[in-house]
């Protein structure tokens, strides 16, 4: 099966698990108290002002009726209007995502560049002071809250000693990049904290393997056979450690992106939710899930190339 | 950056220089530009549809009315109406247009201009209609002059004409453009939207069409959004920043320390208290209802809790216009409180559970303050931490006994706050508490229809003394709201109305 014809079937099982989150966080925000005109209107409504609105914003509507046109929203890629925004929630949501996928890209491409030199010499150097060192290390990270680590790295690295901006998201992508660093690592650190572990031990099995002796004994250079036959082999469950995170992280993103202001999907959720903003709280879960899913047929594919054994079915 | 020493250049070059960083992000801010930390970002510039502060914070910097609060608050100043007359039954009011005000654009301000911004804010896309509705009738006489007809006097209208929502647009454009107007809004205020990144920010620059002479300092400025307290002050000390918004209670007193910072707080119409629902026993009695405004020490608060930063409160109204200054705050007299809950037919005290905002600190520490002081007469309040929208739809429903909140005001008259905290029924049936006074109902009627001056001032003063009696709230106080600025700005204010104006800021 190739890769497109693959997606393409992975894209449309996707349809029934998209219908699922939809309806549950459609009904979810329904019977949240709260309700958006009243939040809207706030001190200056009457009565009448808020039950004016609340027809005006068509939530007077019956729920299956609100729920049907929710889902023709989303099959004309409009995801209707946004209730705070007042404005088409497709190009917000577009705007937003950048933002996000720059952190979480910017993040994986870090914890990937601690994770293969760490794993690998720990591994070769089994309970050395450098093994135990790495592993206290990201240990202690890893159980630290993501918004104590961040307040404390911003105070040593943009107060003491000012390499990094304190939080924002920059003008031009250089900027950017560096806006994104500090944020970036902090999610690394526990990503890396799992993925060097999985890949560690996976690469001590394969250290033991046959086909590795058989290498060393062909008189391979020993950084042959690391880089071509021991790490080939030991990525395949690091890459669904990886996978997994990183759709965890996706979610996590509404603490990082508060705490260092930058203007992703995970703040958008957190404003929508207080404003009651239905609409934009929908298009956003399905956004999430997409990504999710995303992310889980991208480390399908991945496999597949990193080890041509598992097939794409 | 003061605290710069010697391994700082090499570690930032070494890192710029291995990310190849532009330049850019190092060189030192325009001097004529102002950089200002926000807590959240504006959702729409259109003043018809707007009631988050953020909005209208930067619809104030863009747009004009005909009529502004002065500084402190105290009364009206002229806008783009550089005078106005009105008629002795207070139906009729006459308002003369500066021939000066122009828009971004060049265009002039017309009555035209102001007869179309005004009906299309009581229209029913409005969500500030019932602001404006007691206009019946725009006359426009020529290009600067506008008089507004209404059916019966409303005195308040003066007032809800200096809101934002009020604001004055150009009428031919919005008309030809419709909603995309506002991707690129044209104003006649101090400041034009230069770009617009949603969740990160405005930037601003200059009006230089605009009419008050001098004015802006600064050639522009740029608002950026920073959604966390901490994030906020720690910009400014890092000189990210040159000033911010809402800066917490507890960080103020350590940036006074700072020796690049300066810290303002602004007296703002806020008022803090406790709601009791007065339909459920036992606070549907007024002895036990003034027992608990007795039994709490607010000096006490406002000291531990807010630095000094609030007034003790008299009544559900903050200190502002028609203030009686006679009236003081219950004192904290425990054996009164004790005696007022025996008269009440609760001697020994009660147990009840109190609604508080989960998301702010100071608040929870506040909520904690008072069910230590109200143990001390046998009163046992269960905290009840909620998310900030539900706690208001959870009192509006009537579905509580008592919870920490707070009104503000957006005009200085206090028509708006009586309206909302005391009235009932009106908008909110004295914010959610059922309480009623026949008497402050005729007053609040009365007070709408008779002109500003003394007869107006002893009828709001009544109202705030049977609110005080009434007690249907703990009253607290009224905070102040604390900005700080890096020390080479100049200028930079927040209003009493909450808002702030970038206008007279001078970065030097």
């Amino acid at each position: 099966m190739n890769v497109v014809f693959f997606s393409l079937s992975r894209l449309l099982q996707l349809i029934p698990v998209l219908l699922g989150i939809t309806l549950v966080a459609f009904l979810l925000l329904r019977v949240m108290p709260g309700d958006p005109a009243t939040l809207m209107l706030g001190s200056r409504g009457t009565p009448e002002d808020i039950a004016a609105l609340t027809r005006q914003l068509g939530l007077d509507r019956p729920l299956w009726l609100q729920y049907l046109s929710f889902l023709s929203d989303i099959v004309q890629g409009s995801f209707g209007r946004s209730i705070a925004y007042k404005t088409q929630i497709g190009p917000l949501l577009i705007e937003r995502l950048w933002p996000t996928l720059a952190l979480v890209g910017l993040s994986t491409v870090f914890a990937l560049i601690m994770t293969v030199p760490l794993a690998l010499y720990t591994a070769v150097r089994r309970n050395s002071l450098a093994d135990h060192a790495v592993k206290f290390f990201f240990v202690a990270a890893m159980s630290m809250p993501p918004f104590w680590l961040g307040v404390l790295l911003v105070l040593l690295l943009s107060i003491v000693f000012p390499v990094f901006p304190v939080s924002g998201y920059g003008k031009d992508w250089l900027d950017r990049l560096h806006h994104l660093t500090l944020p970036a690592i902090i999610i690394a650190l526990g990503t890396a904290a799992l993925t060097i572990r999985s890949l560690r031990s996976s690469v001590i099995a394969v250290l033991g393997a046959d086909y590795v002796d058989t290498a060393r004994a062909k008189g391979l250079p020993e950084g042959t056979v690391i880089w071509r036959h021991v790490l080939r082999n030991s990525l395949t469950s690091t890459i669904s450690v990886l996978a997994v995170h990183t759709s965890w992280v996706i979610g996590g993103t509404v603490v990082i992106e508060t705490v260092f202001g930058i203007p992703g999907l995970g703040s958008l959720l957190v404003s929508s939710i207080s404003a009651r903003d239905y609409p934009l709280v929908q298009g956003l879960t399905v956004t999430f899930a997409v990504l999710v899913v995303l992310i889980n047929l991208l480390a399908d594919i991945a496999y597949s190339i990193v080890d041509p054994r598992v097939s794409l079915s | 950056m003061s605290k710069a020493s010697a391994p700082v250049p090499f570690l930032k070059g070494a890192f710029l220089g291995a990310l190849m960083v532009s330049a850019a992000t190092l060189a030192p801010a325009q001097a004529s530009t102002f950089r200002l930390g926000v807590f959240a970002d504006a959702l729409t510039i259109d003043p018809i549809a707007s009631s988050d502060n953020a909005s209208i914070w930067l619809e104030l910097q863009v747009y004009d009315q005909l009529v502004r609060p002065s500084e402190d608050g105290t009364r009206l100043e002229p806008g783009i109406a550089e005078s106005w007359t009105i008629s002795p039954d207070g139906k009729q009011f006459r308002f003369k247009l500066r021939p000066d005000a122009k828009f971004s654009d060049g265009q002039p301000v017309t009555a035209a201009d102001v007869a179309f911004s005004l009906q299309r804010a009581s229209s029913e896309k409005s969500e500030w209609a019932r602001f404006f509705k007691p206009i019946t009738h725009y006359d426009v006489v020529d290009d600067h002059t506008i008089v507004m007809t209404l059916d019966k006097p409303f005195t308040p209208i003066l007032n809800n004409l200096a809101l934002f929502s009020a604001s004055i647009l150009p009428a031919k454009l919005v008309e030809a453009q419709g909603a995309a107007f506002f991707d690129h809004p044209i104003g006649s205020g101090p400041f034009v939207l230069k770009s617009w990144s949603r969740g990160q920010g405005q930037e601003l620059e200059k009006n230089p069409n605009y009419w008050e002479k001098g004015k802006p300092a600064i050639d522009g400025a740029s608002i950026e959004v920073v959604p966390e307290d901490n994030s906020r002050v720690l910009k400014l000390k890092a000189g990210e920043l040159d000033a911010i918004i809402n800066v917490p209670f507890n960080q103020a007193e350590s940036l006074k320390s700072d020796p690049d910072v300066q810290v303002g707080v602004a007296p703002v119409f806020r008022i803090d208290l406790v709601q009791l629902n007065t339909t459920r026993k036992p606070f549907d009695n007024k002895a036990v209802r003034q027992a608990l405004n007795y039994a709490l020490d607010k000096a006490a608060i406002v000291k531990g809790i807010l630095r000094g930063n609030a007034k003790p409160a008299t009544s559900s109204i903050p200190v502002m216009a028609y203030h009686d200054s006679a009236l003081k705050p219950y004192p904290l007299d425990l054996a009164k409180a004790k005696a007022l809950l025996a008269e009440g037919g609760v001697p020994d005290g009660f147990k009840t559970s109190m609604l508080v905002s989960a998301g702010d600190a100071t608040e929870r520490q506040v909520a904690s303050a008072i069910q230590a002081s109200l143990k001390k007469i046998g009163v046992d309040v269960a905290l009840q931490t909620i998310e900030d929208s539900s706690q208001f739809s959870t009192t509006k429903s009537g579905n509580y006994e008592m919870s920490l909140s707070y009104a503000t005001s957006d005009t200085i008259d206090p028509d708006q706050l009586v309206g909302f905290t005391a009235v009932n029924p009106e908008r909110a049936n004295a914010f959610h508490t059922q309480w009623k006074s026949d008497r402050v109902n005729e007053l609040y009627a009365a007070e709408r229809a008779t002109p500003d001056g003394p007869e107006r001032g002893k009828q709001f003063q009544e109202i705030e003394q049977i609110v005080h009696d009434g007690a249907p709230f703990i009253f607290l106080y009224t905070p102040n709201a604390p900005y700080a600025a890096r020390k080479n700005v100049s200028g930079f204010e927040v209003l009493p109305t909450a808002n702030y104006s970038l206008k007279n800021v001078v970065v030097k």
